[in-house]
């Protein structure tokens, strides 16, 4: 049974698909956990849905009618060309929803723990999984801005409490937190830690927290 | 964990005014889609795109958020998905005007994305949730007691109507909100959650929210 969960906030910016993307992967794959968060996202876009019907709405040029009809035909030979043209980060994010996490490119930072860096993506200064095993513990860190983190396999136990298989957990910045994994398994947490540098055209090759502890 | 408060909570009957009882949807705009799906009915498509269209080019310029070409290119993407992916429309389980709604979403953050340059190899739909076909019970789509939804939602007080539009309709994160209307982020917060309330989207999870 899932316990924690995105507040309505985040829920909402999802449903309005304004949260980033690599924010965006996180809810999504709490929704395939979590029945209760799902009929919240019904409700919510029900909403928008609301709004966009009652919107005033603006002329077209017949034109454009006619120019989406030529196009009809055209568009049914691109499907399957768009399946193939699809991303890495596309194919990515399709085995962390079907839970084959050991395709992805793991790295031994510690003997207890292992992460996949998941790469660069707009609005995320981190976006990674976490292999903490059964009993392992991560040292203590803390953050500069907000992170997601989704348990997706066993659980950990930090400060504020145990989390399980499902459960969505938000630190704000400067949150210090030491998670350790609980006995039973290993854990496998899926988070994303949002940038400092967000909107700026900076490339700042972050460094993770946790590689800076172990370094120091 | 957040609205325990919500004083609207209480005396209210179980079912918000957003439930319907769900059903295979008889609406005229679901059996346009169903249409277009199993016959490739370009009749239907037509009156499906007079309708849907200029509600779509309204939704691309809430806000000044796209060009009127933008807007135009928003409208023929959203339009040429319809007949793409209505073979994928489940009339048992969506309402088509929601259903429309999400992909109009998701093309015009995609259309943000791409033109604000973001190198990101992620689509809308990559990252999103199809709750279609997810809940086969789930007791909640577009035509429910419509009156009662707006009539809660004239009753809005205007500064909460006004974040609402920017994040739905404008597609506005809430920093983004509080950084247009000079508010601290936290305000913005608050009363989006206020107006959530007050519309009793979540009555009917009957949960901490």
């Amino acid at each position: 049974m899932v316990k924690h969960h995105p507040d309505t906030n985040t829920l909402l910016e999802f449903a309005a698909s304004s949260l980033p993307a690599a924010q965006s992967v996180v809810v999504s794959t709490h929704l395939q956990f979590c029945s209760e968060c799902r009929q919240r996202l019904a409700q919510l876009e029900s909403l928008g849905a609301t709004m966009f019907e009652d919107a005033e709405p603006v002329d077209i040029n017949p034109s454009l009618f006619d120019n989406v009809l030529a196009r009809l035909d055209e568009v049914e030979d691109d499907r399957a060309a768009n399946d193939a043209n699809a991303s890495t980060m596309s194919w990515t994010v399709k085995q962390i929803r079907k839970g084959n996490l050991d395709e992805l490119q793991w790295k031994k930072v510690t003997r207890s723990l292992r992460i996949a860096d998941l790469g660069d993506i707009d609005g995320a200064a981190e976006f990674s999984l976490y292999h903490i095993a059964e009993g392992g513990r991560i040292p203590q860190h803390n953050h500069s801005g907000t992170e997601m983190t989704l348990v997706l396999q066993g659980g950990f136990s930090d400060e504020s409490g145990s989390y399980h298989a499902g459960d969505f957990i938000t630190r704000e910045a400067g949150d210090i937190h030491a998670p350790t994994a609980l006995p039973g398994g290993d854990c496998i947490c899926l988070a994303v830690l949002e940038s400092p540098l967000r909107f700026t055209h900076w490339h700042h090759r972050w460094l993770s927290p946790l590689l800076q502890l172990r370094a120091g | 964990m957040v609205d325990k408060q919500g004083e609207g909570a209480r005396g209210q009957p179980a079912t918000s005014a957003w439930s319907v009882p769900a059903g295979r949807r008889t609406d005229e705009w679901s059996q346009c889609v169903v249409r277009i799906a199993e016959h490739r009915d370009r009749t239907a498509f037509a009156k499906f795109f007079s309708h849907f269209a200029p509600l779509i080019k309204a939704f691309a310029l809430s806000g000044s958020s796209l060009s009127a070409a933008h807007a135009d290119e928003l409208v023929q993407e959203v339009m040429l998905k319809v007949w793409q992916k209505a073979a994928g429309f489940n009339p048992e389980k969506a309402a088509a005007s929601t259903w429309v709604y999400t992909i109009a979403r998701n093309c015009r953050t995609d259309m943000f994305r791409r033109l604000q340059k973001f190198d990101t190899q992620l689509e809308a739909e990559d990252v999103g949730f199809e709750l279609e076909g997810h809940e086969p019970t789930m007791a909640l789509h577009a035509s429910r007691g419509a009156v009662r939804v707006r009539e809660l939602m004239s009753d809005l007080p205007q500064d909460q109507a006004q974040i609402l539009a920017k994040v739905y309709m404008e597609g506005k994160s809430h920093s983004e909100t509080a950084a247009e209307l000079g508010l601290p982020l936290g305000t913005v917060k608050s009363r989006v959650r206020l107006a959530i309330q007050k519309l009793q989207v979540f009555m009917d999870a009957g949960s901490e929210e």
